[in-house]
């Protein structure tokens, strides 16, 4: 087991693997910016060091202050959290090479699964349905009115280095899909490095479900169920829930049998996310492959009583899964609601700060969050401020004690999407557990009954 | 070992109206519960830093102390900090000899250390000239970005 790990991430993440560290025995370091230095990772980190200025590039992005931060703390590995070097091949063989371990996929897994173009062709061979479309990167206007006319029309239109919900414009008939391909390639280049875009078929009324993984370095694989993360707002998830309700059976074995298959491809290791579109007739479609821990990995753990984090640590270090699929059950259903730092109205972001944080509990109530007031929220990065996770015997239940839990809850100093999280959770659509994805444009908050598929804003984030 | 110049981020010096800056930028550290407050004026350039540790229960840095820099003193005392994470050395390698002492004049431009990351030797210039009247970390000592390494007096 390892001696002691560099935690490269901040806020609530950095907390939550502090935490589990400590349980295995583990010393931490916290590698943080400037901004983050009163933090409460950072505080409560066995050492701690900065490793540069606020903005994420020079600091959390800065892949020779982080390895250099681990050796000179002489840590044997480093967890990278979500978001930021989580999911950066180069950063998982830098590790490799300056023998540091990545507590995390195999640098060969996050790049074949980094293309998401290439992602969909290995699912697509290893016999998982994908979405219909391209084949490659689309090579001009008259291939992608061809492949549009071809799956039918309203298409997407996906940078392949893109992912988590960026990079991606809906085309309908009628439109020009000539145009949109080269301000969808150019902003992709802009963004990401590359100019390469595919085309898929758009799924109205389809939901978003993902399937937890796990895997060891002995090629053992089990999956942990599936999460719903269907209520989202420009790409944002806001809500996520396990398991996913409303799915027939056979659906949601199906899942669960090609998540294995598609992480089974890339050989993989650790914790991953495979994610589908069901569409409302039940059928499933293999739409990425996240190969991180996500944001709302405490839905899965509630229900299964696994701790994800422990496992990817054990993982790691070399030891072999710690359940047999026959012994992962599920109990009850878990709903998680993230409070962001934003105009519950407008979502303009609310940094600040904070001067005072009670946060919810009680009965199947799990906070992650990294507040402790007074602290200031900084601008430069995310704006998530906690997690509110709680549990119920059925989902009716796990609703009821999330309204009760955040009316409970109390942040001052910023504005929060509270009062927009109990609109949602108080919506008969969202009560039915049937509403299908939507990502909802700024604006006055509509109840989701009436809110619109945005098509400029399709699905798909952390 | 490669050799890589980097320019050190350097405060410069004060007039009078600075002092009733920093005076007002003192206060506005404790109503807005910050720890540090950077502010150009003109060709004024003032940074007033909190004492780190409040209230921590763990050690904040590999080895480093918590000083309170003020750099506010009328004598225009200059901080050189770390512009990266590495290990200080105070010379180009183990048989030479140190690049300042404590007393020494420096110029601008001048190499004041090497900071290592990653097996790159990077030289850390001073960005003003003056007398060398402490140096902060010890020899082989990790670092962390920001950390104070020398104390500069730029009038003299």
């Amino acid at each position: 087991m390892f001696h002691k790990v560099l935690i490269a991430n901040r806020g609530e993440i950095a907390l939550r693997i502090l935490r589990t560290c400590r349980e295995l025995g583990i010393r931490t370091v916290v590698a943080h910016s400037t901004a983050d230095a009163h933090s409460l990772p950072v505080r409560l980190a066995d050492e701690s060091i900065c490793v540069g200025p606020d903005d994420a590039r020079s600091s959390y992005l800065n892949i020779p202050a982080i390895i250099s931060a681990a050796a000179i703390t002489d840590s044997d590995a480093v967890h990278p959290g979500y978001g930021f070097l989580a999911e950066n091949a180069a950063f998982a063989d830098v590790c490799r090479a300056c023998s540091l371990t990545f507590i995390g996929p195999m640098p060969e897994a996050i790049r074949l699964m980094g293309d998401k173009a290439q992602a969909r062709a290995i699912a697509r061979d290893a016999g998982v349905p994908v979405v219909p479309g391209s084949e490659a990167p689309l090579p001009g206007p008259g291939e992608a009115q061809r492949v549009a006319e071809r799956i039918g029309y309203p298409v997407m239109l996906k940078a392949a280095a893109g992912g988590g919900g960026r990079g991606m414009r809906v085309v309908r008939e009628g439109e020009d899909i000539g145009q949109a391909l080269a301000a969808c390639q150019s902003e992709a280049g802009a963004a990401f490095g590359s100019a390469d875009v595919y085309c898929e078929k758009f799924i109205e009324g389809a939901r978003h479900v993902e399937v937890q993984v796990l895997g060891d370095r002995n090629g053992m694989r089990i999956h942990l169920g599936e999460r719903d993360c269907s209520v989202q707002r420009r790409h944002q998830k806001l809500i996520e829930e396990a398991p996913a309700p409303a799915l027939l059976p056979e659906t949601r074995a199906g899942l669960h049998r090609a998540a294995l298959l598609a992480a089974g491809a890339v050989n993989y290791v650790n914790a991953g996310t495979v994610e589908f579109l069901v569409d409302p007739d039940g059928r499933f479609y293999f739409i990425e492959m996240n190969t991180r821990i996500q944001v709302e990995h405490p839905v899965t753990e509630v229900i299964t009583g696994i701790d994800i984090v422990r496992e990817q640590i054990r993982i790691a270090a070399g030891e072999p899964l710690g359940y047999r699929q026959e012994g992962v059950r599920f109990e009850g259903h878990a709903i998680e609601c993230r409070i962001n730092a934003e105009d519950p109205d407008t979502f303009v972001p609310s940094a600040g700060r904070i001067t005072a944080w009670v946060p919810p509990g009680g009965f199947d109530v799990r906070v992650d969050s990294h507040l402790a007031a007074p602290c200031v929220v900084p601008p430069f990065y995310d704006s998530l401020l906690a997690k509110v996770i709680v549990r119920g015997r059925d989902r009716a239940e796990a609703i009821a004690r999330m309204r009760r839990a955040l009316a409970e809850t109390v942040i001052e100093g910023v504005k929060t999407s509270i009062p927009f999280h109990l609109k949602l959770l108080s919506d008969p659509a969202f009560a039915s557990g049937a509403a299908p994805l939507l990502s909802q444009a700024s604006g006055a908050t509509p109840p989701l009954s009436q809110a619109t598929h945005d098509p400029s804003r399709p699905h798909g984030t952390r | 070992m490669a050799r890589r110049r980097r320019a050190d981020r350097a405060i410069a010096k004060q007039t009078p109206d600075a002092i009733h800056l920093v005076a007002r930028l003192g206060s506005l550290l404790s109503e807005l519960g910050l720890s540090g407050i950077e502010v150009t004026v003109g060709d004024v350039h003032v940074r007033v830093e909190r004492t780190a540790g409040s209230a921590a229960p763990a050690p904040s840095a590999p080895g480093a102390p918590a000083p309170a820099v003020a750099d506010v003193a009328p004598d225009a005392l200059v901080t050189v900090e770390a512009p990266m994470v590495g290990t200080f050395y105070r010379a180009s390698s183990p048989t030479a000899e140190p690049y300042v002492h404590e007393g020494d004049a420096v110029k601008e431009g001048q190499v004041l250390c090497i900071i290592e990351a990653m097996k790159l030797m990077n030289e850390i210039e001073a960005k003003v000239g003056g007398r060398v009247v402490k140096i902060l970390v010890e020899n082989g000592q990790p670092v962390e970005y920001g950390q104070p390494l020398f104390l500069i007096d730029a009038q003299r």
